[in-house]
């Protein structure tokens, strides 16, 4: 049974009380312990991230599509040593390749799914007045910010970024002078094993949260899907993160002091590396995806005013992907050498995982049938990261299959696929959430008639910008290249390469739309009703947008059902809050108006 | 009010902040030794040129010359054009009459340290159909170095220093270029293109201006030395090194013959090269090419 109790750290810092002293400026804004102020300092930093990993794509695509040519316009403000004239050296290209990704996905996808949703969300949506750990939680954010300044510095010591890649192949990434490049591969792997530790304690927080600190009813089948899955994706990143800092720190020992537990010249082993990454990687590719299906779960049952078509099996999809996720890293190591029965044992497993994810799909299928659909901007989201997901995950089919891998290997075939998952997962499920979100989060409706323009730009440019990587992989194109011109048999693919880069251009200016909408809605947005989406979910019957420290003013609201019962036949609206008890509902009563609710205290 | 440990907190992130601004900017540091050492050279010869010698010499060679070996350029046709796939492999260039060239001469010992030398006029190395020119290159530490692309193709000029910085920076375009400069002695520096696995050279660098590079018939020529006793050494990529004791008088040029016979030297002193082994997929640092 599911108890609610602040925990000693919640009261010793004023959570749990909805009457508080006035805090100062620098314990509300900056150190603060709220999980909320902490959800949108996780919310701008990694938008910020976001843009500079925009603009890193932007200078490789202009590389790609226009190979040797100055960047126009910003190129004179680039070092001899990175882009002289403006023309992009190779090693500053590598550098930008690595760092993309690096942002992308440690500093924009993973914050902006787990740090801004986790926890925003999971306090509220399970009747808990804050995080079990309120001052880790503080601790949580501060942490990752040193990991990004010592990131962004890594562009301006000497050697410049990192260039050996997102995952760090070994024994590039290892000795110095295979890359040319010694402070910034040590910054990179200094700033990634600080910013491991900001997972940890976001981790450990969300789990101690979701496991003791439900309110009364909140059983484990009650709670919604973004908290369940961000709770499994928590026992991921616990899990995982350590891996990938044991396997940080060899690594930087191999830079620094000389040991070789990576490079073959001086008896290491390379493949090492492989499996220790890949082991933490396939596992942070579920992490970076399960928090987008939970969110996109909500909007869809919301927006189509209908129950989530098969909870427990939803439910039971996101534990069965996190299980299988560990299991199939072999698969990212197809081409290594590694012995035929090991791969196909990996080829199996991998193509198991589609099952849980199929389920996952029919089931939105399943709920936006016959549903009452609102093509609002959140639902306009969810349904492109359903239609995206299908792309990638079929994709994903032909790359789990060794014999289909092998010639696609490395190719732009693979760039394709991480971009429909990462990109048209990910990051639509993001939109999805921020838009749905955004009026509790900051009291003001978005524009719809901006989110809708920056949702069609965004749809169509980057399948402009994806959808051709298919072919370009198929026809052998590397994925790892700086001028493709080089090869006389990549020649002809030069046209598609620049429409793919102009594609890019416009849907990197089109997330400009998205920037503007975001920050005039903030201060000039329509003001927003208690709940403007008639959701079910406790956050919207928490008064305030956001609620005040504490959350639940009258106290912890009691949970009487499941957190999708839309169109229900005991009441007499299409919604059925979570909180509102069952004789009021069967007098057909379901209050709107801020603090209606029951409490258990 | 801010509490103590706020305090410490502000404290704290703001010295973070401060430690990571001032680890911006260290492109610019990779030159600061030798701007010291140029802003601190004089602007004149101290040597007295009425009372200075010179020494000339010529470096033979007197075993049997190798057959120079072609390159194959097959894989870079614009390099394999513009030299007509005439190109040879220039670790042993012997002259008509029997002189070696692209040997390092340079005075080892005997300069009187009290002397300061003004800084040289700089030397430009290029890349001219996927080959250096010149082969071998004489530097005085702190003297600029203009490394350039003559070639429409990428190159990749990484340079392999001990004592010194290294770099690895490449030029994809036509008359790019990028200037530098070593801040010690040092011999010698390999050089070499991580794209054309062919293509080397070596940079020998001398805290003085007495050193000199023996032309197509094995000549060389050190001026304006103070008169003395001096221990010069010539420098061979293939057949390592000789060392001769050399005399100058006031006013009076000494001649000197250095001879190799054509021994492969076991060791010759190098900055480390890489080597990227494509049969096996290794890689292997060494300070000995004669293997290749």
């Amino acid at each position: 049974m599911a108890t609610h109790a602040a925990t000693a750290e919640g009261h010793a810092t004023g959570a749990g009380h909805d009457e508080h002293h006035k805090l100062s400026f620098i314990r509300t804004y900056i150190f603060s312990t709220d999980h909320k102020m902490i959800a949108k300092q996780f919310l701008l930093a990694s938008l910020l991230f976001l843009l500079i990993g925009g603009i890193l794509a932007g200078l490789v695509r202009w590389q790609l599509g226009f190979p040797g040519q100055p960047i126009p316009f910003i190129g004179s403000m680039f070092s001899d040593t990175t882009a002289p004239g403006g023309i992009i050296l190779p090693e500053f290209y590598n550098s930008l390749v690595t760092m993309h990704a690096t942002f992308m996905i440690f500093f924009a996808i993973m914050p902006l799914l787990v740090g801004v949703w986790g926890n925003f969300l999971i306090p509220l949506q399970i009747g808990a007045p804050d995080m079990a750990f309120p001052r880790l939680n503080t601790a949580s954010f501060w942490i990752s910010v040193p990991a990004g300044i010592l990131m962004l510095a890594s562009f301006f010591v000497e050697g410049g970024a990192a260039g050996a890649g997102w995952t760090s192949y070994a024994p590039l990434s290892a000795n110095p002078e295979y890359s040319g490049v010694h402070m910034g591969q040590v910054l990179w792997l200094v700033s990634l094993i600080i910013l491991g530790f900001s997972s940890l304690t976001g981790a450990v927080n969300y789990i101690t949260t979701i496991i003791n600190m439900r309110a009364p009813g909140m059983t484990w089948f009650r709670m919604p899907l973004p908290t369940w899955s961000l709770f499994v994706t928590s026992w991921l990143l616990l899990l995982a993160i350590p891996i990938l800092t044991g396997g940080l720190i060899m690594l930087l020992f191999d830079q620094t002091i000389g040991t070789g537990f990576f490079n073959p010249a001086t008896d290491g082993e390379p493949l090492l590396w492989q499996h220790i990454f890949w082991y933490f990687g396939h596992p942070e590719v579920y992490i970076l995806i399960l928090p987008a299906m939970g969110l996109v779960s909500e909007v869809i049952s919301n927006r189509a005013r209908k129950p989530i078509f098969g909870y427990h099996a939803m439910v039971l999809a996101i534990i069965s992907i996190a299980f299988l996720g560990w299991v199939v890293w072999g698969h990212h190591m197809f081409q290594s050498g590694m012995n035929p029965l090991l791969g196909t044992s990996f080829m199996i497993s991998t193509i198991i995982i589609a099952v849980p994810s199929a389920i996952k799909v029919f089931n939105w299928l399943g709920t936006l049938w016959k549903g009452d659909i609102h093509f609002d901007v959140p639902m306009l989201h969810a349904l492109a990261f359903v239609a995206m997901f299908i792309i990638g995950g079929l994709s994903g089919i032909f790359m789990a299959s060794a014999p289909v891998d092998i010639p696609i290997h490395d190719t732009y075939f693979i760039v394709a696929h991480i971009h429909y998952v990462l990109f048209g997962g990910s990051l639509f499920g993001i939109f999805a959430g921020i838009t749905f979100w955004f009026p509790k989060m900051f009291g003001r409706m978005m524009s719809p008639k901006l989110g809708k323009i920056h949702f069609w730009v965004t749809i169509f440019a980057y399948n402009a910008v994806f959808f051709p990587m298919h072919n370009l992989g198929l026809r052998n194109h590397m994925r790892r290249i700086y001028d493709p011109n080089s090869y006389e048999y990549l020649q002809p693919l030069q046209g598609l390469n620049t429409f793919i880069s102009i594609a890019a251009f416009i849907l990197i200016a089109g997330q400009m739309i998205f920037a503007f909408s975001f920050f005039y809605s903030m201060f000039f947005g329509e003001k927003a009703e208690q709940n403007p989406w008639k959701s079910n979910t406790l956050e919207w019957t928490a008064a305030g947008h956001p609620p005040g420290h504490g959350n639940f003013p009258g106290g912890t609201p009691h949970v009487y059902r499941g957190p999708y019962e839309y169109s229900s036949p005991e009441s007499n609206e299409d919604f059925l809050p979570q909180g509102v008890p069952p004789e009021p509902v069967r007098r057909g009563a379901v209050p709107r108006e801020p603090g209606f609710l029951p409490t258990g205290d | 009010m801010l509490g103590t440990s706020e305090i410490r907190g502000l404290l704290a992130s703001s010295l973070v902040a401060v430690l990571l601004v001032g680890c911006g900017g260290g492109d610019s540091a990779e030159n600061a030794p030798a701007a010291t050492e140029t802003a601190a050279a004089p602007a004149e010869n101290p040597v007295d040129a009425a009372t200075a010698g010179n020494i000339h010499g010529t470096i033979k060679f007197t075993g049997t010359a190798p057959k120079a070996v072609a390159i194959d350029m097959a894989d870079e046709p614009t390099c394999q054009t513009a030299t007509g796939g005439t190109a040879v492999i220039e670790d042993v260039v012997v002259g008509a009459d029997g002189g070696l060239a692209n040997v390092f001469v340079y005075v080892k010992s005997g300069i009187d340290p009290a002397l300061k030398f003004p800084v040289g006029p700089g030397k430009e190395i290029d890349q001219q159909g996927c080959q250096y020119h010149p082969h071998v290159i004489g530097l005085q530490a702190g003297e600029q170095l203009t490394v350039k692309n003559g070639d429409p193709v990428l190159h990749n000029i990484n340079a392999t220093p001990t004592t010194n910085r290294g770099f690895n920076r490449s030029q994809p375009q036509a008359g790019m270029t990028f200037e530098t400069q070593f801040a010690s002695d040092e011999i010698m520096i390999p050089v070499r293109c991580d794209v054309h696995g062919w293509m080397s050279a070596y940079i020998g660098v001398t805290s003085h201006p007495y050193h000199s590079v023996t032309a197509a018939d094995g000549t060389f020529s050190l001026d304006r030395l103070p008169p003395g006793t001096y221990t010069l050494e010539a420098w061979h990529e293939k057949y390592g090194t000789a060392t001769q004791e050399v005399t100058v008088a006031t006013g009076q040029t000494a001649e000197v013959t250095f001879e190799f016979d054509g021994k492969v030297a076991a060791e010759v002193p190098m900055g480390p090269v890489l080597l990227v082994d494509m049969h096996n997929g290794t890689l292997r640092r060494t300070t000995t090419l004669v293997q290749q």
